[in-house]
C-alpha cells in the first residue's frame, strides 16, 4: 500500500512528467491557451495513456519477451498505441457524441504524444508489475493534467500581459514554466 | 498512389516483412558487441572498487536477498569482495552502487552505477566519499552522517542523498558478513 | 544549388527548435550538457536523413490512405537501428540519453518533413532536406546545451571555463532547460524574425 502511495505522490507532484521528466511538452504548450481544453486533452491522455499501458504491458510480456523479440518494442508499442487511438476516436464518435465533440478533437494530437510512448517504455524498462503499472500510468496522467491546467491557468493571465514582441507566445510561456518547475522541484526528496 | 483494400494491406505487409528482417539482421550483428559492452562495464567497475586480483570476479556472481556478490582471489588467496547495492531513499529514488572490501572486510572503493540524485549537490556521491576527510576507504564498521550521531560529513546540501549513499554501503556490508562463507 | 537553398531552408529559416517549436521534449531533457546535447541532435539527425531518403524512394509505392502508417514504421526501424547501434558502440552516452533515444519515433519533426518534404521530392532533395533540418536541431541542441552547461558548472564540452563553485546549478537543472530555451527562442526571434 505504502508503495502505490509513493508511486502516486511521486508521478503527480516530485517527478511530474512535463516539469521534472521533459515528456509531453508538445501538447503542454500547444494545448494550453485555455483552461477548458487543457480539462479535455488532459482526460484524453489520462484514458489513453491508462489503455495503452495496459495493452503494451500484456504485449512486451506475454509476446516479446517469450519471443526474443524485445528489439522490436519501439516499433510494436508506436503501432499500438496509434491503433487504438484511431479506435477510440471510432468508439467515441458511435457511442456518444457528446463526449466525441468535447474531447475527440484532440484524439489525433495524442499518437505523437511522446507521454503515452514515454511511460509505455518507462514500465517496460523498470519491469513494473501490471497493478503497478497501470497505477504509475494514471497518476502520471494526473500530473500531466495537474501541469496542463496550472499553466492555462496562468496562461489566460499571461495574454493580457504587455510583452516585447519577442518574447510574446512561446517565449514566455517556456521561461513561466521553467518558474512552475521550480515550485515543483520544492516537493524532490519528500518521499 | 490510388488507395484500395488490396494494395493498402499488401504495401504496409510487405513494409513490415522487410522491416523486420532488416532489424532481426541488425539485432543478430549488434547482440554479440551489447553482451560484451555489458560485461566490459562490470569489468571496469569491478577493477575499479577491488584490490589488484587475478581471477575473473564476474564469473563468481551469487545472487542473495537481491544483491549481487562477488569475490576476487590473488594467486588463488582471497583478495576482496564486491557487492551490487542499493538505495531506495535518494533524494530521485533509486540509485545503485557497487562497493569493494578488501579482504578483512574494509571498504575499498565504489562507484555509482545509476542515480537519479540532483546534478551538483547528490550528484556529487561519486567522489565525494572518496576524497578526505569524508573518505569511506578503509572503514570496517557501519556508517552514519554525523546529523544522525556517526563519523562522516554529509554532502553539503544533501544530506539525504549521503544517509541514502551510506544505508547502500551498510546494506552491502551487512550481506557481505552474512554470505560470505558461501561464496564461490 | 537548389539542395545547398533546400540546407539552409532548413537550417535558419525554418530551423525546427527556434522556428517551428518542434521536439521540445528532447531539446530541454538532454541538454543538460553541450556533450549530450550534440549526440541527441546527430542521433535525431540520423534518423531523419534514413527516414527522409526511405521515404522519398518510396513515395510511389505506398497508397495515400496508409501513407501515415507508413512513416511510422519507417521512422520506428531507423530509430530502432541507432538505438541497437549506441547499446553496442557507445554504451554510456546511450545510457545518459536514456528514453529520449526510442521517444525519436514520436519526434514531430520527423513526421513532419517525411509528410511534408520527402513525399513530394526527389530522393537527393530528401536527403539535402534531412541534412539541413536535422543540423539545425543538432546545432539548437548543442547551444543550449553549452548555455546551460557554462552557466551552471562553468564548463562546455567538459573544459572548466570558470570554477564550478561560481556556477548557478538552477541552469543545469530542469527549471533552468525552460528558461533558458525561452530566452534564446526570444533572441532569434528578435535576429531573425521580427527585424
Amino acid at each position: 500500500m505504502l508503495a502505490y502511495l509513493a508511486i502516486i505522490f511521486s508521478a503527480i507532484l516530485a517527478n511530474n512528467i512535463v516539469f521534472s521528466q521533459f515528456l509531453g511538452i508538445c501538447p503542454f504548450i500547444g494545448v494550453s491557451k485555455n483552461l477548458e481544453s487543457a480539462f479535455g486533452m488532459s482526460m484524453d491522455v489520462a484514458f489513453v495513456m491508462a489503455v495503452a499501458t495496459a495493452v503494451t504491458w500484456l504485449l512486451q510480456h506475454y509476446v516479446l519477451l517469450p519471443l526474443g523479440l524485445v528489439y522490436v518494442q519501439t516499433i510494436a508499442f508506436i503501432l499500438v498505441i496509434a491503433v487504438l487511438v484511431q479506435m477510440l476516436e471510432i468508439i467515441m464518435k458511435k457511442t456518444s457524441p457528446g463526449l466525441y465533440s468535447a474531447l475527440g478533437v484532440f484524439l489525433p494530437l495524442i499518437t505523437t504524444n511522446c507521454a503515452v510512448l514515454g511511460v509505455a517504455i518507462i514500465v517496460a524498462q523498470k519491469d513494473f508489475g501490471f497493478l503497478y503499472s497501470i497505477v504509475y500510468a494514471v497518476s502520471t496522467a494526473l500530473g500531466f493534467g495537474l501541469a496542463l491546467s496550472l499553466f492555462a491557468g496562468i496562461r489566460e493571465q499571461l495574454a493580457l500581459a504587455e510583452l516585447p514582441r519577442s518574447m510574446r507566445g512561446v517565449p514566455i510561456a517556456l521561461i513561466t514554466a521553467g518558474i512552475l518547475a521550480m515550485a515543483f522541484m520544492g516537493f524532490s526528496g519528500i518521499c | 498512389m490510388k488507395s484500395n483494400l488490396a494494395n493498402m494491406v499488401l504495401s504496409l505487409t510487405v513494409l513490415t516483412v522487410i522491416v523486420g528482417a532488416a532489424l532481426a539482421w541488425v539485432n543478430n550483428l549488434t547482440a554479440e558487441p551489447i553482451a560484451q559492452a555489458k560485461a566490459q562495464a562490470l569489468a571496469d567497475a569491478l577493477s575499479q572498487v577491488l584490490p589488484p586480483f587475478d581471477n575473473n570476479p564476474a564469473e563468481t556472481a551469487t545472487r542473495a536477498d537481491g544483491l549481487k556478490l562477488y569475490s576476487a582471489t590473488m594467486s588463488g588467496e582471497a583478495a576482496g569482495f564486491a557487492v551490487e547495492s542499493y538505495s531506495d531513499d535518494g533524494f530521485g529514488g533509486r540509485f545503485e552502487i557497487v562497493v569493494g572490501f578488501d579482504a578483512k572486510d574494509a571498504v575499498y572503493g565504489y562507484r555509482v552505477l545509476s542515480h537519479a540524485e540532483t546534478p551538483g549537490l547528490g550528484a556529487k556521491m561519486d567522489t565525494w566519499f572518496a576524497t578526505m576527510p569524508h573518505d569511506i576507504k578503509g572503514t570496517s564498521i557501519p556508517l552514519a552522517v554525523k546529523a544522525d550521531g556517526g563519523e562522516i560529513d554529509a554532502i553539503t546540501g544533501a544530506t539525504i542523498s549521503s544517509r541514502a549513499f551510506l544505508g547502500a554501503v551498510n546494506r552491502a556490508r551487512k550481506a557481505l558478513e552474512t554470505y560470505k562463507n558461501g561464496l564461490k | 544549388m537548389k539542395a545547398l537553398n533546400v540546407i539552409y531552408d532548413g537550417f535558419i529559416r525554418r530551423n525546427p527548435t527556434f522556428v517551428l517549436i518542434l521536439g521540445m521534449c528532447p531539446t530541454l531533457g538532454t541538454t543538460s550538457s553541450a556533450l549530450t546535447g550534440l549526440s541527441m541532435g546527430l542521433a535525431t539527425m540520423f534518423v531523419l536523413i534514413c527516414s527522409n531518403v526511405a521515404i522519398s524512394m518510396l513515395k510511389n509505392l505506398i497508397p495515400g490512405k496508409v501513407r501515415i502508417p507508413a512513416f511510422i514504421v519507417v521512422i520506428a526501424s531507423f530509430v530502432t537501428i541507432v538505438q541497437m547501434l549506441m547499446q553496442a558502440y557507445v554504451p554510456a552516452l546511450y545510457a545518459s540519453l536514456g528514453i529520449f533515444i526510442p521517444l525519436i519515433v514520436v519526434n514531430c519533426i520527423l513526421l513532419g518533413r517525411a509528410e511534408a518534404f520527402a513525399s513530394k521530392n526527389s530522393v537527393g532533395l530528401s536527403a539535402a532536406d534531412g541534412l539541413g533540418t536535422g543540423l539545425g536541431f543538432a546545432a539548437a541542441l548543442t547551444l543550449l546545451g553549452a548555455v546551460r552547461e557554462i552557466l551552471g558548472t562553468g564548463t562546455v564540452f567538459g573544459l572548466q571555463i570558470y570554477s564550478s563553485d561560481f556556477g548557478a546549478l538552477l541552469f543545469v537543472l530542469a527549471p533552468g532547460a525552460f528558461i533558458v530555451l525561452g530566452l534564446m527562442i526570444a533572441l532569434f526571434n528578435r535576429l531573425y524574425t521580427n527585424r
